[in-house]
């Protein structure tokens, strides 16, 4: 089955760079390849891609503005952001708005394709600092602060034994060997970890709202 | 009556004599109650003023006779006394001076008076006198009416107490009485002196006695027992705390001064014991003038070794003088070696006037006063004392039968000057000791601000250094890294030595080092471990895309964290060491080994299975080689490298990680 593409760059040269990568892959389609947040937003008016690739310095709104209304519009997309340096800061926020991927900027063709391929297939990648900063963000890690009364973390524990190998930095295959799992499963649970890290953080930020008597 | 110890207490009104020594316990338990409640009453009527004291009848009865007969005789009851030896005489009488040369075994006074019609209810008639130093007896119209013991070979008197014998009505007669009275004068330096005695109703005499008695007996009573504890207790301190000069001698000063007025309370003692007493007495008194100016000078800041040293050399002579002479030199110690304390004392006075006006406090000023005082009581006291050896004024001459002594009353208040002085020192002392504390305490908490202060700038200094090691390795890096690759490629591109694929490695290898760098200067400073990991992690994308399965070992701790220039370092050598791989060795498998040693050292192993240094570009893996080499001189590590049966190993040991730079 094609997948549809979404590609949200307003660089031209990537633009291109990535429209070709997706041209160039006959199990992918080409939905469409914008250059601002509004353009992007109204063609996820009309219609639901199965990918959306999408940079965040975007000139008219917020990438991670546009992930978000993407997220709850069509749930169904699953949603690749494009970092240059893969572990930044800008990487969780936009798993916090719902992306389940990540893509760096200077990828070879073939992996932007992989890597649209791996998505649809069920599986985030994972890099070992973004593992740390979402036990952080579950508190979990040793060194996060400890959680508050109302927060319960919504992982698995296998789902968090998952976090704590990466975090050590151990390859995939290395965290399905110890746990027995195929390196598949392992990104499948990564992808579901993200989800929970969307929902728990949409969650807290409606209970810290309640709290601060905003609803 | 006569009485056997001659110690009068004579109630007024009913006319009773009872005389002390006799009586049971509590007898005596209700009369020194009686007499401490009407010492009391007494003391404040006298303080207030003798008006006050003085009867409160319309018309007073008192007879004060001043003429008397005198006679000389060895008669030891009125029976043998010859008529017609009488010779007149007046009260008061000095014998040394009325009679001078005239010695015997007694010396008889006749008192002759008129007693008036008693008006009914009036109660019983007494006579006062208000001392009788050597004691006497009295007869009554003939009959024996009183006794007041006498020195004996075994036992010397000294009253310093007043009389008052209360006369019977059955002995009393209307119209003419007579008293008579004998005194000792066996004694060839007996003084004996006799004032005026007053005949009236008790009731009228006794407030004169009571007065009398508060002064003389009941005061000294409580200025031993309170000179004695407040001195012991000041010496106690002292003995605490030697450097505390000033207390030492106050303590000193009371102690004497209890010791001194010992000698109105001592009124019958063996005879043998007399001269020590008396040795006693002078060395108490003299001691008292010394020690008090020594405390003066001592107060006043001024040491003079040798002034203190003759001083107390003097104070010396007169106690020696008269155990040396057994007690015959009394006298004259008292006149010449007492005397000689006068110039002490004026020139104490004059020393607490100097100091007064040098420190005009309140504390010198009331020393120089009461110094003034004590010393002008002494000078008093002394001529009273030795009336017979100067010409009088006549009016002072009255006040000295009177032998009212000062003296004790003016040491009473220096002694209350000094102790004032010494609690004022004391409470300063105080004061000062908690104001110290207070200034210590702010002084410490602004040493501690100060620390803190300093503590910080050191921090906020060490902070800015590393900020700036930082600026400047970061800028060295570039400097050396990115900056030399861009500028030699646009060189090369330039004169077109760079083709496409050649410019495309280049950049992509410009990328690698700037994540490298993004790596390590992570905000969250995270452990080589973690470092590794994210590297490995990119390292492992390109290389499954390549075909190439990547194995990681990595046995660190998680807690080892190392310089961030070191850490560039080796991921560079490890990037370097995988870009060969990758690129030219044409490997299908690269395992990547990572491991601290027992000793600290670090071992950083790289292997592949592909076509080993033979088979490659042997520029482009000599280039390679060169870089790592020389990244390691850098570190300070070895590296070494192997061909294998298939493939190549570069193993790299650095022995001090955490020294390195």
């Amino acid at each position: 089955m094609v997948a549809s593409v979404l590609i949200v760059e307003d660089e031209p040269e990537f633009l291109r760079r990535f429209s070709d990568a997706v041209l160039a892959d006959p199990g992918l389609r080409l939905l469409g390849a914008v250059s601002t947040g509004a353009a992007a937003l109204a063609l996820l008016g009309a219609q639901a891609p199965d990918v959306m690739l999408i940079d965040l310095g975007l000139p008219d709104v917020d990438g991670v503005e546009v992930i978000r209304r993407a997220a709850q519009r069509c749930p169904q997309t699953d949603v690749i952001v494009i970092t240059m340096f893969g572990d930044d800061g800008h990487v969780l926020s936009s798993i916090e708005a719902g992306a389940t991927g990540y893509l760096l900027k200077d990828a070879a063709g073939d992996r932007i394709a992989a890597s649209i391929h791996e998505a649809r297939a069920g599986g985030s990648p994972i890099s070992p600092s973004i593992a740390r900063r979402v036990l952080m963000r579950f508190r979990l890690a040793p060194t996060a602060p400890p959680p508050a009364a109302h927060e319960v973390s919504p992982l698995s524990e296998r789902e968090t034994e998952i976090l704590r190998l990466v975090a050590k930095g151990l390859s995939f295959e290395t965290v399905g060997e110890l746990l027995a799992i195929s390196p598949h499963t392992v990104v499948a649970h990564v992808k579901k970890i993200y989800r929970k890290l969307a929902v728990h953080s949409r969650g807290e930020a409606v209970y810290e709202a309640g709290q601060m008597g905003l609803i | 009556m006569p009485t056997p110890t001659g110690a009068t207490i004579v109630q007024g009104a009913g006319g009773v004599a009872t005389r002390a020594g006799r009586g049971g316990k509590r007898h005596a338990w209700l009369l020194l109650r009686r007499s401490f409640g009407r010492a009391l009453r007494i003391g404040l009527v006298a303080l207030v003023g003798a008006a006050v004291a003085a009867p409160s009848q319309e018309v007073s009865q008192r007879l004060e006779p001043t003429a008397v007969e005198v006679q000389l005789s060895a008669a030891a009851e009125p029976s043998q006394l010859a008529a017609d030896r009488w010779a007149p005489g007046t009260l008061p009488d000095n014998w040394a001076r009325s009679h001078p040369g005239m010695m015997g075994p007694n010396a008889w006074y006749r008192i002759a008076f008129e007693l008036p019609p008693r008006r009914p209810g009036s109660g019983s008639w007494a006579l006062y006198i208000p001392y009788l130093y050597d004691g006497g007896r009295f007869w009554l119209n003939g009959e024996p009416l009183a006794s007041i013991a006498q020195t004996t070979a075994s036992t010397h008197v000294r009253w310093e107490r007043p009389h008052l014998i209360v006369m019977p009505d059955s002995q009393l007669r209307v119209g003419r009485n007579e008293v008579l009275l004998r005194a000792v004068l066996t004694d060839p330096g007996a003084n004996l002196r006799l004032q005026r005695m007053t005949i009236g109703p008790s009731d009228e005499l006794l407030p004169f006695y009571e007065r009398r008695i508060f002064w003389v007996r009941t005061m000294p009573q409580g200025a031993i027992v309170t000179c004695l504890v407040v001195g012991a207790f000041v010496l106690f301190i002292w003995w605490r705390r030697r450097s505390e000069v000033l207390y030492g001698l106050f303590g000193l000063a009371a102690v004497l001064w209890s010791i001194r007025t010992l000698t109105f309370v001592i009124e019958q003692m063996p005879s043998p014991w007399w001269p020590w007493w008396r040795a006693v007495y002078h060395a108490a008194t003299g001691g008292f003038i010394v020690v008090l100016a020594l405390f003066a000078m001592r107060f006043a800041g001024v040491a003079r070794p040798w002034l203190e040293r003759g001083l107390a050399a003097y104070w010396l002579i007169g106690p020696v003088a008269m155990l040396a002479s057994g007690g015959r030199l009394d006298s004259t110690v008292g006149f010449v070696w007492t005397g000689g304390m006068i110039p002490v004392g004026l020139a104490l006075v004059g020393f607490t006037a100097w100091a007064a006006w040098k420190y005009r406090t309140g504390a010198s000023l009331a020393l120089m006063l009461a110094v003034a005082l004590g010393a002008a009581a002494g000078i008093h006291d002394y001529l009273i004392a030795w009336d017979g050896a100067f010409r009088l004024p006549e009016v002072f001459a009255g006040w000295a039968a009177h032998r009212i002594f000062l003296l004790h009353h003016g040491a009473n208040l220096l002694l209350l000057v000094m102790v004032a002085i010494l609690t004022l020192r004391f409470v300063q002392a105080l004061d000062a000791a908690e104001e110290l504390n207070r200034n210590l305490e702010s002084r410490v908490a602004a040493r501690e601000r100060e620390l803190q202060a300093r503590h910080d700038e050191i921090a906020q200094l060490e902070r800015e250094q590393a900020a700036q090691d930082e600026r400047q390795r970061i800028m060295q890096d570039l400097h050396d890294g990115l900056g030399s690759q861009l500028f030699t490629s646009l060189s090369r591109a330039e004169r077109g030595a760079l083709d496409a694929d050649g410019l495309v490695q280049v950049l992509r290898e410009c990328i690698a080092d700037m994540r490298l760098a993004f790596d390590v200067a992570a905000p969250d400073r995270r452990g080589l471990r973690a470092v590794l990991g994210d590297f490995l992690f990119r390292w492992e994308t390109l290389l499954r895309d390549a075909g190439v399965r990547l194995a990681t070992e990595i046995a660190l701790p998680d807690s080892l964290r190392l310089p961030p220039t070191v850490t560039m370092q080796l991921l560079r050598i490890a990037q370097e060491a995988l870009t060969n791989a990758l690129k030219h060795a044409a490997a299908t498998e690269v395992r990547v080994t990572v491991r601290q040693e027992a000793d600290g050292s670090l071992q950083l192993q790289v292997s592949d299975d592909g076509c080993g240094l033979a088979g490659a570009s042997a520029r482009a893996t000599g280039r390679g080689l060169g870089n790592m080499a020389s990244r390691a001189q850098r570190l300070g590590a070895t590296i070494e490298v192997e061909s294998l049966t298939r493939g190549t190993r570069i193993i790299l040991r650095l022995s001090r990680p955490g020294d390195a730079r």
